[in-house]
């Protein structure tokens, strides 16, 4: 009977992230609504704010399934638009400014998989040093090659006929769906979870977490590619700013979402979307809420107390005898 | 490994990169430590590494990823400065007011912190998350987003960093307080059993939360005095520091706290914050001599590239050891 | 079980989240899949606004404390929102293009009436997307690059700017060198605050100019911040002339610190900063005794400065310049879009005021506050209503 009743408490509070997406999905509405606001155009912001930190945050989310982090996911996409937008200045050639935008989202992401794994370097250190890099080099493009403009940009007419909401929505399902796949139905997937979960078994059932942590951050470098490509749909600008807030929300979008930062088993590939939308709807109801320019600080005290409240309801179910790690 | 050889070993690395930067200098006709005013700013800025790099440390070490130390520094330093220019209105006696209140602000900070954590039982890393943005957002509040100045340029505060010796009294003070704390009292025994092996310690009857509580209380602590350095010696506290604008200040504590645990392969650890402080000051100050050449983009760059190469070695010496006794 | 679940509600409500906004870009209003700007998408002009409506305008901001966003933003807030049927909604410290995009989308969807701009992330966008939407849109603190102008100019919702263009911070940093070189200094120190902030290469560039030094071989701006943008900074090699430059730095870190005091060690005769001194170095410089000088705005820190530290010069802006704007604003969203006479938005550029004394500076500190601005209610009105024409416009900037 017990039993019974604990997973069914355990069944209600992993539904807690998607039951709060909705409860912030109706108060968005109905404050919208109340407000006098055009809520389908509201709606349309929330999910441009939403769309790459949910796309990038999904790749990244078989990183953080692997029980380590990636803080330079931001200046990667920065990088990797940058160097889009100087192909394309140079070429003229949108097919190959996407190739080298998602190309160089990848080789970007691999780097920091390949430095941690042959040198045994902590991923999560190699990844603050790649932070500073590539946002130095993309900060030194941009500003070399932006002049008095204050950054790079390509004609908005090329990127003009991806810039609706259909595009939009097929690239985030498609990647949904392709992350979905290699996370739940591949041997790749469930080994991820596994090495996360539990490294050292996972290696004395013989499986290579070198491979797996590779592939895992190749899934991140493509959530990098199209989160910059969609970047530059949005805006067809790139200055030194770029993405900046994209890193640090990444981690809020999922464990917001309700995956635990610790990874293993009990992650979730929906997490990163749901937790990203669930955050900017949040961000954007304080913001009507609160209705004063005054009160950025007020409005950012009370999403962090909203998030850490939600966290600890969705982690009721793993709470140990000792302080978790 | 004999005595000598342990003192050679803790000082190779600050020896060496003293010696490495001074020859650039030297080459390029000019020195790290220019005069007596660069000398007082090179103590000030050692004494700021060393005791964010121990704040980062002390959680770190214990597996606690703790991102709030910024926001803890800025949030402290913020509340010292309103609370000393309300009493004294930048008279004298203000950076000593100050000293006293921001660390005592800190401290309540990273005891709030930790406080949260425990009662909460979330991963530290996630907590700091909200922590971080917690004391942000008060930050901001508090001073509608704008640079303190009124409050912190003054003589006194002038003063406190107008010379190396207060820094040194806190440099020597802070490395006292933390070897005796963490190698001499009861807590400092738990903590090290704790780090070494949660489980087995807490079972033999060690109170985890308590030695979480006061670990997060010396950070706090310890932030509340980098917080009131970094005032002082910028003469500005930007209180507009939103969305991790805060969480720059622990990145540069990364290096010098593996060089620290290098040397405290041979030593003790302390010191070895100390002299990791060191050569980052030597950095620093060497970026500054060249700081018509090596523009800041320049120098996150190397300052990353320092951090990997280093971490290289540290992980791989084993291996580059074999390869050179084959060679 | 549950996983299943979690799953189809996950998808159902993304689902949820794009089938809204799917319908939401079926609406008149929200246009960003054409590229039809018709008067259907138009969500601002929409809205017929009379005389007794407020009108509801955004400021885009990029700087939220510096002491001249602070300046406006009172004149704005306190001064002209007391006098105006006006409310003005400021944003938060936008940091990129990205930010800027959707604060204005958000401002569309709230019904505003017009944009101001205060943001320089990517003008280009902020007008392009002001279009889009219908709503008037006004540059209020620098301007538009020449070519950047030349293409938006004929834009029907793009009202103008009214700001120093490039040139004039060229100027500007000329006229504050030229001072230091006319004292018979003969070695200095420069600032270039966060180069290569557009505003403050042309501002640089104008310092050597005007210690009558060349960079890289010339004096000519073009050529000059050319090379400086290249140089992500000012290269002391490349400066040569009468004056010395002896020391430059550039950005706020860690090193900072470091660098001014190697610069004071050099014991240049004055400290000339093309922007933010007055914040990072007023007390260091005040308390060494060091003559500096700064382009920033009349307030009561840098009051304090000129009377009891060393600050000689002063080249700033009246917290109220930003006033004309707004009257454009207004007029263009009373139906009176003013254009200049080739029937173009229109470009005015507003020169600085220069206080090289605590009397000089009272006079523009102590008339720009409170109640008492510059551009006041009664000269602003001046220039707001049906009938007022270009030339009135002009006129009234160039009167002040």
């Amino acid at each position: 009977m017990n039993i019974k009743k604990n997973i069914n408490r355990q069944n209600i509070i992993a539904l807690l992230p998607l039951a709060a997406l909705a409860v912030l999905f109706l108060i968005f509405c109905t404050m919208v609504n109340a407000k006098g606001y055009r809520l389908d155009m509201y709606l349309k912001i929330v999910f441009n704010e939403a769309l790459v930190l949910a796309i990038v945050a999904t790749g990244a989310t078989f990183i953080y399934t692997l029980g380590t982090f990636d803080i330079s996911l931001g200046a990667s996409t920065l990088f990797s638009a940058t160097l889009g937008v100087m192909v394309y200045n140079k070429t003229e050639n949108i097919a190959l400014m996407m190739a080298v935008i998602l190309l160089t989202g990848i080789v970007c992401s691999l780097l920091n998989s390949v430095l941690a794994s042959i040198f045994h370097i902590p991923a999560f250190v190699t990844t603050v040093a790649m932070m500073s890099v590539l946002s130095a080099v993309s900060a030194q493009i941009i500003t070399v090659n932006g002049g008095a403009l204050g950054g790079i940009n390509i004609p908005s007419s090329v990127v003009k006929p991806f810039d609706n909401m259909p595009f939009k929505i097929a690239v985030l399902l498609l990647f949904f769906a392709i992350s979905v796949f290699v996370f739940e139905f591949t041997k790749a997937g469930r080994r991820m979870k596994f090495v996360g979960g539990n490294p050292l078994c996972a290696y004395l059932t013989g499986i290579k977490a070198d491979k797996y942590t590779i592939l895992a951050f190749v899934m991140a470098g493509i959530g990098i590619g199209l989160g910059a490509f969609l970047t530059l749909v949005y805006t067809p600008s790139v200055t030194t700013t770029t993405a900046s807030s994209i890193g640090m929300n990444i981690f809020i979008a999922i464990v917001f979402g309700g995956m635990p930062i610790s990874g293993g088993a009990r992650s979730k590939i929906y997490a990163a979307l749901v937790g990203g939308f669930s955050y900017m709807l949040l961000n954007d109801i304080l913001e009507i809420v609160i209705d004063s320019s005054a009160a950025y600080g007020i409005t950012q005290v009370i999403s962090a107390v909203f998030f850490l409240i939600v966290v600890y309801i969705t982690g009721m179910n793993y709470k140990t005898a000792l302080l978790p790690r | 490994m004999s005595t000598l050889k342990k003192i050679l070993k803790i000082l190779a690395i600050p020896a060496a990169v003293a010696v490495v930067l001074e020859g650039i200098c030297l080459a390029n006709g000019q020195t790290i430590i220019s005069g007596a005013k660069s000398f007082d700013n090179f103590v000030v800025y050692t004494a700021i590494v060393m005791i964010t790099t121990m704040a980062l440390s002390i959680n770190l070490n214990s597996g606690r990823f703790d991102f709030s130390l910024g926001a803890m520094a800025g949030l402290s330093s913020v509340i010292g400065a309103k609370i000393t220019y309300s009493f004294l209105k930048g008279g004298s006696g203000s950076a000593l007011l100050m000293l006293v209140i921001t660390v005592l602000a800190g401290a309540l900070l990273g005891l709030i912190s930790g406080a949260v954590y425990c009662a909460l039982r979330l991963p530290p890393i996630i907590v700091s998350l909200g922590v971080t943005l917690v004391y942000e957002g008060i930050m901001y509040t508090i001073t509608g987003g704008k640079y303190l100045m009124s409050e912190v340029q003054n003589r006194s505060m002038s003063g406190f960093v107008g010379t190396w010796v207060y820094a040194a009294v806190i440099i020597a003070s802070v490395l006292i307080f933390m070897i005796i704390v963490f190698e001499r009292t009861s807590f400092g025994y738990d903590y090290n059993a704790l780090k070494s092996g949660q489980k087995v310690a807490v079972a033999t009857g060690i109170n985890e939360v308590k030695n979480a509580l006061i670990c997060y209380t010396i950070c706090g602590g310890l932030m509340g005095l980098v917080g009131m350095l970094n005032a002082a010696r910028n003469t500005t506290i930007n209180g507009g520091q939103l969305n991790f604008g805060s969480i720059a200040i622990m990145f540069t504590a990364f290096l010098p706290m593996f060089i620290a645990g290098y040397i405290g392969r041979f030593g003790n650890e302390k010191v070895g914050f100390l002299l990791s402080a060191l050569c980052m000051s030597l950095l620093n100050s060497t970026f500054a001599v060249f700081s018509n050449q090596i523009n800041a983009t320049t120098q996150s760059i190397i300052n990353a590239v320092l951090l990997v190469i280093f971490l290289i070695y540290l992980n791989n010496n084993h291996l580059i050891k074999r390869i050179f006794a084959h060679v | 079980m549950n996983r299943k679940v979690t799953k189809v509600l996950g998808l159902a409500m993304a689902a949820a989240m794009t089938v809204m906004t799917g319908c939401g870009s079926s609406a008149p209003a929200a246009v960003s899949d054409t590229t039809d700007n018709s008067a259907d998408n138009a969500v601002g002009s929409e809205t017929s606004v009379d005389q007794g409506e407020t009108r509801k305008i955004g400021v885009l901001v990029a700087d939220v404390s510096g002491e001249e966003a602070l300046g406006f933003r009172n004149y704005y807030e306190k001064y002209i929102q007391n006098n105006y049927n006006v409310t003005f909604d400021y944003t938060d410290a936008l940091a990129s293009a990205e930010d800027e995009k959707a604060a204005i989308e958000k401002f569309a969807s709230k019904g505003y009436d017009a944009v101001i701009s205060l943001s320089s992330s990517d003008r280009v966008q902020q007008i392009e997307t002001c279009e889009e939407y219908g709503i008037y849109y006004a540059v209020a603190s620098g301007v538009l690059d020449e070519s950047q102008y030349e293409t938006y100019k004929t834009y029907e919702h793009f009202v103008g700017q009214v700001g120093p263009s490039n040139e004039t911070e060229f100027e500007a940093g000329k006229e504050m060198g030229k001072y230091f070189k006319d004292k018979g200094v003969k070695s200095v120190a420069i600032y270039g605050a966060f180069i290569p902030n557009p505003m403050h290469v042309y501002r640089a560039a104008g310092v050597i100019a005007g210690l009558g030094d060349t960079y890289g071989g010339t004096d000519d701006m073009n050529g000059m911040i050319g090379q400086i943008f290249q140089d992500q900074g000012v290269d002391l090699t490349k400066v040569s002339g009468d004056v010395e430059v002896i020391a430059y730095l550039q950005g706020y870190g860690d090193t900072t610190t470091d660098e001014l005091n190697a610069a004071i060690q050099k014991a240049p005769e004055a400290f000339i900063s093309v922007g933010m001194a007055t914040t990072f170095f007023a007390q260091t410089l005040s308390q060494e005794n060091i003559p500096f000088s700064d382009i920033d705005s009349f307030t009561a820190m840098n009051s304090e400065s000129m009377k009891n530290g060393s600050l000689e010069y002063l080249a700033g802006k009246y917290s109220s310049s930003i006033g004309p704007v707004f009257a454009l604003v207004m007029d263009a969203i009373d139906g009176n879009v003013i254009r200049d006479p080739e029937g173009n938005a229109v470009s005015f550029t507003q020169g600085y005021l220069v206080a090289t004394d605590a009397e000089s500076f009272d006079k523009y500190y102590v008339n720009d506050n409170g109640d008492t601005p510059i551009f006041d209610k009664a000269s602003l009105d001046g220039i707001i209503g049906q009938d007022v024409t270009y030339d009135d416009v002009k006129a009234l900037i160039e009167s002040k």
